[in-house]
């Protein structure tokens, strides 16, 4: 294995061939020169073969199928136009931004994904400052409990969830009505009701990764800052808000955003819970709508153009909001 | 890395080609690919038939996988426009009209002999737009009254005596104000489980020429009486999908369910004494409340080459051929589409075959259109919306026809 400080010399050992190689000045074959020439090419060669697979699979997996989604956005593809699709233009994506439904879908993914996230980072970074503290016994066991959710299959979690809200049978509303006297809850035959219960499934299942990463953060807070703030006699509450909360930062800013990203996609849970959308469609989100509408109404064209708006929905909150919470020159 | 920097790199590439080469498999067997749908004990048939084809054959196998109805639908769909997919696929006869748009099967008689397909009554080949495109191993899939014998001797044969019976069976046993035992239940989310209420009333979804016609008395008084038997005479759970209808019926709180072949096996694995009767007349109208009946079937995908057509041929007559059809009828209760099967003396004198004749000398084919799949997933969401109380049967009625029309007009976008 080369260390890193010979690498560079190969490097600049190779570059300085090529220079020579193009004013003529070639050296002999046992010249210093051309043994550094030959290892700059192997190392370029070596670069090539690690860089290549990667390259042609990021190729073939993203910016192939992307491009053709974007093809299909622009076209008329459907059940009846599936192997004759033409190109349209923007017909598709009027007709998206002209249906009243995808608004109000809009409207709910924004809520759905901001109540969720609300709650993945405040419970899991309450979990977490709980569990750092030296007081609690057993950290091993709770870390483990917690962290359970995060680690089954979301569908498994997501059907089982979906039992336990049935009106008759579901523990929801045994131990509502038996143990709490309140009246049951139709949970997923009301649309307002089967849209909590997707958000409270999906809460269940996300706060375990951002208290995993809210743990990663607390343990690289150096504790002198905390003796300090002792000496000084700050209490919990102003520690957490001048230490814990801004060194957390650059943490969860970035896991933020993969939660938002990942929320706002997430159809597993939606259309588990809610067995695709039920009641009358009333607990979609975006992205399980561009599910229907492609593998259940076949309208390629007209999903592919809503894919397309979600894209670019993700990508400009994505940008804003790295930049305005400056998070990765934070991170760097 | 030094290693690698030291020309030894070739060497490398050398060696990984070897391995990947080691591993390549020097099978050349003809491999053939089945998806298909069936579940339950149907499941466990079809893949012992096929281990035993398998066993018989040297230079073929034959690889099944199982996808869920809708999902196997679209993936097929999906696979062979894109040049791919099995050789043979497996579903109900609804599929044909949305393969055959989507240029993703091949017409049978194209690999099949003629003197086979002869066999065969009108059923068992079914047909779209005068070519046939699909060999039934049966017939059904349709709903039928399935009821514990326990607890009903004798079935209902109308709607009066069924809500007598079901008055007389639904019981708080431990009177805490909870239900323990429901009449009957069934997986009433679905639409396709409203249809034989809907044909009783003397309603259809759609006419002959494709149109939807959902906006009328017969919804409205359908969905009414599937409302009453909840709300008024608190027969059936307040809630029930397919699961929960399918637990409460094998678990015996309930006395009877309304469901489709592929789970009566199961009710007798789960201990239940079951036995089947006809979907009882509507009181009012006295017509049968009839569920819609379809085959099931292989289709061939359109990718197939012709050198593939004899290994094809070949499976299929196996596997939908008279000695097959036999046996599951005998031990699935399926329905034989070939003719000298049906009056053999296994057939006659199965009782629960025979039961499930009866329901289908009343029940109704199901159309093959491809609008069906709008049909379905527009009644979906108003049936629903009844169901919660959070609109009347006769808005209902209006937003099944509307969101059916917007839906079909929408496809074509």
């Amino acid at each position: 294995m080369l260390e890193p400080a010979q690498e560079v010399a190969g490097l600049e050992a190779g570059r300085k061939a090529k220079v020579d190689s193009a004013t003529g000045k070639t050296g002999s074959p046992e010249s210093p020169a051309a043994v550094s020439r030959h290892g700059a090419i192997r190392t370029n060669l070596f670069l090539l073969v690690l860089l290549g697979p990667t390259v042609l699979i990021v190729l073939a997996v993203v910016a192939y199928p992307f491009l053709y989604n974007v093809a299909l956005s622009l076209s008329n593809m459907n059940i009846y136009h599936i192997r004759d699709w033409r190109i349209i233009g923007f017909e598709q994506y009027l007709a998206v931004l002209v249906e009243p439904t995808f608004w109000s879908i809009f409207l709910k993914t924004i809520l759905w994904t901001l109540v969720n996230v609300v709650f993945h980072v405040g419970l899991g970074v309450f979990l977490a400052v709980v569990l750092h503290q030296k007081f609690v016994v057993g950290k091993p066991a709770w870390r483990v409990l917690l962290i359970l959710p995060w680690a089954l299959p979301q569908y498994i979690t997501a059907l089982t969830w979906r039992s336990m809200f049935n009106f008759e049978y579901g523990e929801i509303n045994i131990l509502l009505t038996r143990y709490l006297s309140l009246p049951p809850v139709e949970w997923l035959t009301s649309p307002f009701e089967a849209f909590m219960a997707a958000v409270l499934t999906n809460i269940w299942l996300g706060f375990p990764f951002m208290m995993v990463i809210a743990l990663g953060g607390l343990q690289s807070i150096p504790t002198e800052l905390y003796e300090a703030a002792d000496v000084d006699g700050a209490s919990a509450w102003r520690k957490f808000w001048t230490i814990t909360a801004p060194l957390l930062r650059p943490v969860m800013i970035p896991a933020i955003t993969l939660g938002v990203v990942w929320t706002f996609n997430n159809i597993n849970v939606v259309w588990l819970v809610s067995n695709g959308g039920e009641p009358n469609d009333q607990t979609h989100i975006l992205v399980s709508y561009v599910y229907e509408a492609a593998f259940s109404m076949y309208r390629f064209g007209w999903a592919a153009a809503l894919s397309m708006i979600i894209f670019f929905i993700l990508f400009v909150f994505t940008q804003t909001f790295l930049r305005s919470t400056k998070a990765t020159e934070a991170a760097y | 890395m030094r290693y690698l920097m030291h020309g030894r790199l070739p060497d490398l590439i050398l060696l990984v080609a070897l391995v990947l080469s080691a591993c390549a498999s020097d099978d050349r067997r003809i491999h053939i690919k089945i998806w298909h749908q069936k579940i339950g004990a149907e499941r466990a048939f079809f893949e012992e038939a096929v281990r035993e084809y398998n066993a018989r054959h040297d230079d073929r196998v034959v690889e099944v996988l199982y996808r869920e109805t809708e999902e196997m639908r679209n993936l097929f769909i999906v696979a062979s426009v894109g040049g791919q997919g099995p050789d043979v696929v497996f579903g109900p006869s609804d599929n044909v009209s949305l393969f055959v748009l989507t240029e993703s099967i091949l017409p049978i008689d194209r690999v099949m002999r003629p003197e086979f397909l002869s066999q065969f009554s009108n059923e068992g080949i079914i047909e779209w737009k005068g070519e046939p495109w699909m060999l039934a191993d049966q017939v059904g899939n349709h709903l039928a009254f399935v009821y514990n014998t326990e607890l009903i001797p004798d079935p209902p044969e109308t709607t009066d005596e069924l809500i007598d019976v079901l008055r007389s069976l639904t019981a708080d046993d431990n009177r805490d104000g909870r239900i323990d035992r429901y009449g009957l239940t069934w997986n009433y989310t679905e639409p396709f489980f409203f249809i034989p209420f809907l044909s009783g009333y003397g309603g259809s979804v759609m006419d002959d020429q494709g149109r939807p016609t959902l906006d009328t008395e017969a919804t409205v008084k359908a969905i009414q009486f599937v409302l009453d038997l909840r709300d008024k005479y608190g027969v059936i759970p307040k809630e029930s999908d397919y699961n929960v209808a399918e637990t409460l019926f094998k678990e015996k709180r309930a006395a009877s369910i309304i469901n489709g072949p592929w789970a009566w096996d199961g009710y007798a694995t789960a201990g239940v004494d079951y036995f089947l009767a006809p979907i009882p007349r509507i009181s009012e109208t006295g017509l049968w409340a009839a569920p819609y009946i379809s085959a099931k079937g292989y289709s061939i995908n359109a990718n197939v080459p012709a050198e593939r057509f004899p290994y094809v041929r070949d499976l299929l007559e196996y596997l939908t051929g008279a000695e097959m059809q036999t046996r599951m009828a005998v031990q699935l209760a399926t329905i034989p589409v070939i003719d000298s099967v049906r009056v053999a003396p296994e057939v006659r004198n199965n009782p629960i075959l025979q039961a499930s004749l009866r329901q289908i000398e009343v029940g109704r084919p199901m159309p093959l259109a491809p609008e069906m799949r709008q049909v379905w997933d527009g009644m979906r969401g108003p049936y629903q919306l009844v169901m919660n109380g959070a609109v009347s049967a006769e808005e209902g009625a209006r937003l099944m026809q509307r969101e059916v029309e917007k839906r079909i007009r929408d496809t074509f976008l």
